[in-house]
């Protein structure tokens, strides 16, 4: 399998038609990158290509929620709880959880997501497939 | 309310003839309502908008576990098109109580657009 690392920033890279020097690992992909939802597509599937781990554009929620509810990940509002917060800083470490709980919108937390939040979790998903 | 515009050619490039991505993003009764017509790529560029437009609508985006293909554009006898739903949007639209979804879509020159409407019991995170 090719290194994951070099992996996402060259699917990233290609996807967006960047320089490789405009993507670093906390690049956020939607707000810095500019990324869109057909850009994340075509993200994961040349990640899929070059390094065989398969991830649906769904799964971004799945790996952010870690399998927490959703009327326990936000509250009736759609707003981050603390719980949510918690969660977020496991998925996304350099998310604050002080800094999101009460105020983040859930729709608004793949904004945070980076380039380096993609790697993890191309390495986590491919450690699962490997047992 | 919803807005989405996409590029044919972008449609094009992403899912290329794989069929595994084609249905890893549109259902195959899109796929099959599109396939071989004349300007295909701007037909499901105008399907992938609308889905975009409907997650939109709901406030949600690619946030949560949502599926491209739990929104399906399908179009009744008269050509109008009309929005089904599956999986995790069907849930969140029960949870919320979506009372009428309407959708329209346009496309021309490689590009499409789409605007996706909404109404609820509830307030919801619409934006």
């Amino acid at each position: 399998m090719a290194d994951v690392d070099s992996a996402v920033k060259e699917a990233v890279v290609e996807a967006l038609a960047l320089d490789e020097d405009e993507v670093t690992p906390e690049s956020t992909l939607m707000d810095d990158l500019g990324a869109e939802s057909i850009d994340l597509l075509d993200i994961l599937f040349r990640i899929e290509k070059s390094t065989g781990v398969k991830i649906e554009a769904s799964d971004l929620g799945d790996y952010i929620q870690g399998g927490i509810p959703d009327d326990e990940f936000s509250d009736e509002n759609e707003v981050i709880t603390a719980k949510g917060a918690e969660q977020l800083a496991k998925a996304m470490p350099q998310v604050d959880p002080a800094e999101v709980e009460g105020t983040l919108k859930a729709e608004e937390v793949i904004t945070l997501f980076t380039v380096q939040n993609l790697v993890d979790m191309v390495k986590t998903r491919a450690a699962a497939a490997t047992g | 309310m919803g807005v989405d515009v996409v590029r044919a050619d972008r449609v094009q490039d992403v899912i290329a003839d794989d069929e595994q991505r084609r249905r890893a993003v549109f259902t195959a009764r899109e796929l099959e309502h599109c396939r071989g017509r004349r300007r295909e790529y701007e037909h499901l560029a105008a399907r992938f908008a609308a889905k975009e437009a409907v997650l939109k609508a709901f406030g949600t985006g690619v946030s949560r576990r949502m599926r491209f293909t739990d929104v399906e554009v399908v179009n009744e006898r008269s050509g109008r098109p009309r929005i089904e739903l599956g999986g995790a949007v069907a849930e969140f639209a029960e949870g919320h109580g979506l009372q009428q979804l309407d959708v329209s879509l346009t496309h021309t020159d490689g590009l499409a657009v789409a605007m996706a409407i909404t109404t609820w019991e509830r307030p919801c995170a619409s934006t």
